[in-house]
């Protein structure tokens, strides 16, 4: 029985690296006591699969993993075992069934949505008056976003605009936060930051640098643009 | 959410910033308005390290089972960040708290190796709080330090207040009533200090004086100032295992400590009296916990801490009484939880073999053997009781039951090696591999078999028979591993053979704090103020900082590493009271000298002086 499980992970929780949260994941699922399926041979492990890795320095809403287990488990039961076992800044919020055709949720993922802002509020961006304006310019009328996107092969050119399904920006108490959906998962992976520095370049603001933004995943997604569904729609509870 | 005392572009740029943030699984959080005592428990290395350490892991368990105390943990940070905290001035904090350090009651820190000295500084340094103890006042924290390298603390008796010499589970209860009690009194530093001299176990450096022989510079006096100070600190030792403090819930670091498993202590002590080993001899009596508390244990550990694989604890678990038992019980209940069983250093028979068959893949693991020494001569000077069959004839079984990768562990400068005793290491592994092509028909073998010799450099520690001894200097080191190399070279064998050594540098200096005394002092903290910290760490280690250290303070390494010493000379360490008495060692000393074997504490009691301590092995013996 495969099972997917949604969680957060929430403020100091940002500066523990993706291997570091599987690691504890394994832990904190032997500790709940879940009837989780092992492998075979010599170095047993945890049937358990994460969806994309976020990086050091954001924070989550909609995080995934799924794992198989060997009985039938209900949906409260698995989320307060494992919540039991959690730190602050993790939490289990969603506990499904997943059906037998199910994607793994690592190679479903085509599509991610972000809350991205300024940690400084006096960032060069805050002072841009008709930022919302010029972000229509840059995208909505936009019939392509070239960047150059550095690769671990060197560096090619890359059409943003097919790959981002939705830029919007408001301007709360000054600062500008931007809500994206953009392109996920193991082909054509795009980085929020990745738009805001093209967006930046686009403003003429002066040297970008990603650690000025505080980036928040909203959820993840699978299917196709018109038809994306959130993974953690996927399943039932039991 | 938990503050952080580091900001955020900070732990955005310096490396595993999970290291300093705390919020690990099972790590105590107490309201620090709740309690009398704020305790900072120090590893003086990098957070992987320290948090893999057991003793600290049973002493922030057990301090914070006190209501009245708040026992957190604290790390070296690493150069990248120590870097930063000294240009922004950002106080060294506690993990739990993330409160400054500097406003602790106490800072504890635990002494594993010599090569940490300078690194207690740092986190003296990084916390704001005086390098020397002479220099604090009375709301600066009590800093105290314990570990096996407190067995002879002179060498940072300036930087300490308190010493705890001994196992800490004994003495702690004492030290924080008397300091809650003088606390609500008016806090005067210098008379908690001296009513703490008196608790056992207890060492309060500034109350002693030493004074030297103008002749040759060696100890001619070494006692309190005071009368009501004692004259010898008695170390402290747990007379039961089975109902002392052990914690049940060992926290889970975020970022992978070297440790990354259960670690169950079955035993303290060693009942094999190495002569070299100063664990074998400081933690004496060898005490056993029962098989029935052991087995409790791991499974309390293993359901609190989700760890994947356990492994045992001990200096030399193949003596423990009931490891059959404990073994079969871990794989019966263990294994099959998908917990693996990680083995200790076993000797290596019919038994470790098969208990190694179930829980390893053979043809990926390889067998251990420590013989310390290459010919059974120098074996007998150092008293290791394996001989050329054990060994032979662990690796013939080993070879039968599908192994093929050997590895050897021994050290060159014991004491009256000669170039044939070093020629010996090599013989020996080539005799190993010769076993190898005889057991195993040639159709199946995987190949050749893989001989890794391993050599350390011997420095000889306190309260060891070879306390006297003299040490080399760096380059005869490297000539006798010369030695060791050109002679493999020479074996029939050659290419299953595969030989690693250390640096020497290092040995010298680690040599030179093992034996040294009060007057090093000065030297360590230039040093530091030289920029020397991490000095176990290969990359941070600057020998050449050390040496103007050393000159500027008319330090001479001669006196402290390559000289022989006298039997009837006052050693800085002698006010300690390890039980182990200093006419064994001398007997020792003269056995080695002579060649003979002493047999081990289950065959016969040889009189250390333990025996008065009334538990363990000595009980069993007599």
């Amino acid at each position: 029985m495969r099972v997917r499980i949604r969680f957060e992970k929430t403020g100091i929780m940002r500066y523990v690296g993706h291997l570091d949260l599987m690691r504890f994941f394994q832990k904190a699922v032997k500790r709940s006591g879940l009837p989780i399926r092992y492998s075979e041979g010599f170095n047993p492990h945890q049937i358990m699969s994460f969806a994309s890795p976020l990086g050091v320095g954001l924070t989550s809403e909609g995080e995934y993993m799924d794992i198989d287990i060997k009985r039938e488990v209900s949906s409260a039961k698995g989320i307060a075992s494992l919540n039991e076992n959690m730190v602050e800044g993790l939490a289990i919020t969603s506990f499904k069934y997943l059906p037998d055709d199910a994607e793994k949720c690592m190679s479903a993922v085509t599509a991610a949505s972000y809350i991205v802002t300024y940690k400084d509020c006096k960032d060069d961006a805050c002072y841009i008056e008709n930022i919302c304006d010029l972000k229509e310019k840059f995208f909505d009328e936009a019939a392509c976003i070239n960047i150059v996107k550095k690769t671990k092969k060197g560096e090619r050119e890359l059409d943003l605009k097919p790959l981002i399904y939705r830029f919007n920006v408001e301007v709360k108490e000054g600062v500008p936060v931007y809500d994206l959906l953009l392109s996920s998962g193991s082909t054509d992976n795009i980085k929020p930051e990745l738009v805001i520095k093209a967006f930046h370049e686009y403003l003429g603001l002066p040297e970008f640098d990603e650690l000025s933004l505080d980036i928040h995943r909203v959820d993840m997604y699978t299917g196709e643009p018109d038809s994306f569904v959130s993974l953690g729609d996927i399943g039932d509870e039991r | 959410m938990k503050k952080l005392a580091l900001p955020d572009d900070i732990l955005m740029q310096i490396d595993k910033p999970a290291r300093y943030i705390g919020n690990e699984f099972n790590s105590v959080i107490k309201n620090p308005a709740d309690v009398d005592i704020r305790f900072a428990m120090c590893f003086p290395d990098v957070y992987e390290v320290g948090m893999s350490h057991l003793g600290i892991a049973i002493l922030y368990d057990m301090l914070n089972k006190r209501e009245d105390t708040y026992c957190e943990r604290v790390y070296s940070p690493w150069p990248d960040l120590h870097n930063l905290m000294k240009e922004r001035n950002i106080p060294l904090f506690a993990l739990e708290s993330q409160d400054p350090i500097k406003d602790f009651d106490f800072i504890g820190m635990t002494l594993q190796y010599e090569m940490c000295y300078t690194n207690i500084l740092q986190i003296l340094d990084l916390a704001g709080v005086a390098l020397l103890s002479k220099d604090r006042e009375n709301d600066d924290p009590i800093v105290v330090v314990g570990g096996p390298c407190a067995t002879n603390p002179e060498p940072i008796a300036d930087f300490v207040d308190l010493v705890y010499v001994g196992e800490g589970e004994t003495s702690y209860p004492a030290l924080l009533e008397l300091y809650k009690m003088h606390k609500a009194d008016g806090f005067d530093r210098a008379s908690f200090l001296r009513e703490a001299s008196k608790i056992p176990g207890i060492y309060v450096p500034a109350l002693y004086e030493v004074t030297y022989k103008e002749s040759d510079g060696t100890i001619e006096s070494f006692k309190p100032i005071y009368d009501d100070v004692p004259a010898v600190i008695e170390r402290q030792v747990v007379k039961d295992m089975d109902s002392s403090s052990y914690p049940t819930k060992m926290l889970i670091p975020f970022v992978r400590a070297i440790q990354d498993r259960v670690v169950l202590e079955i035993q303290r002590g060693c009942i094999r009296g190495c002569r070299f080993c100063q664990a074998g001899m400081i933690y004496r009596p060898n005490r056993e916990k029962s098989v029935e508390v052991l087995k409790a244990q791991a499974k309390e550990l293993l359901a609190a801490t989700g760890h994947e694989e356990i492994s045992l604890s001990s200096l030399s678990s193949s003596d423990y009484h009931a490891l059959g038992e404990l073994m079969d019980f871990l794989i019966n209940d263990c294994l099959s939880e998908g917990v693996n069983v990680s083995l200790p250093s076993l000797r290596i028979d019919a038994f470790s073999l098969d208990v190694m068959s179930k829980v390893q893949d053979v043809r990926k693991s390889s067998i251990t053997f420590a013989p310390e020494a290459g010919s059974q001569r120098m074996r007998n000077v150092i008293n290791k009781g394996l001989t050329v069959d054990d060994i032979i004839g662990g690796a013939t079984l080993a070879f039968k039951g599908g192994w093929n990768k050997v590895k050897l562990y021994f050290m060159l400068g014991l004491p009256s090696e000669t170039d044939e005793d070093m020629k010996a290491i090599p013989q020996l592994a080539n005799d190993i591999a010769a076993a190898y092509y005889e057991t195993v028909p040639k159709e199946q073998r995987q190949g050749r078999c893989q001989i890794t010799i391993s050599t350390s450099f011997f420095v000889p520690k306190p309260f060891t028979p070879f306390q006297w001894a003299p040490m080399y200097e760096a380059g005869e080191y490297l000539r006798r591993a010369k030695v060791v190399n050109d002679e493999m070279k020479a074996q029939l064998n050659q290419k299953s053979l595969k030989y690693n050594w250390h640096h020497s540098d290092v040995t010298v200096l680690e040599g030179v704090f093992a034996r040294g005394d009060r007057r090093l002092c000065p030297a360590i903290l230039d040093a530091y103020n030289s920029g020397c910290f991490f000095d176990a760490w290969g990359e941070y280690f600057d020998f050449d900082k050390w040496l103007a250290a050393f000159e500027k303070n008319n330090i001479s390494i001669d006196y402290y590493a390559y000289r022989q010493r006298e039997l009837d000379e006052i050693l800085p360490w002698d006010f300690i009271d390890c039980h182990v008495s200093k006419n064994f060692l001398k007997k020792e000393w003269n056995n080695a000298m002579a060649g003979n074997v002493t047999p081990n504490c289950k065959m016969g009691c040889s009189g250390c002086g333990s025996a008065k301590i009334g538990s363990g092995v000595c009980q069993n013996a007599r």
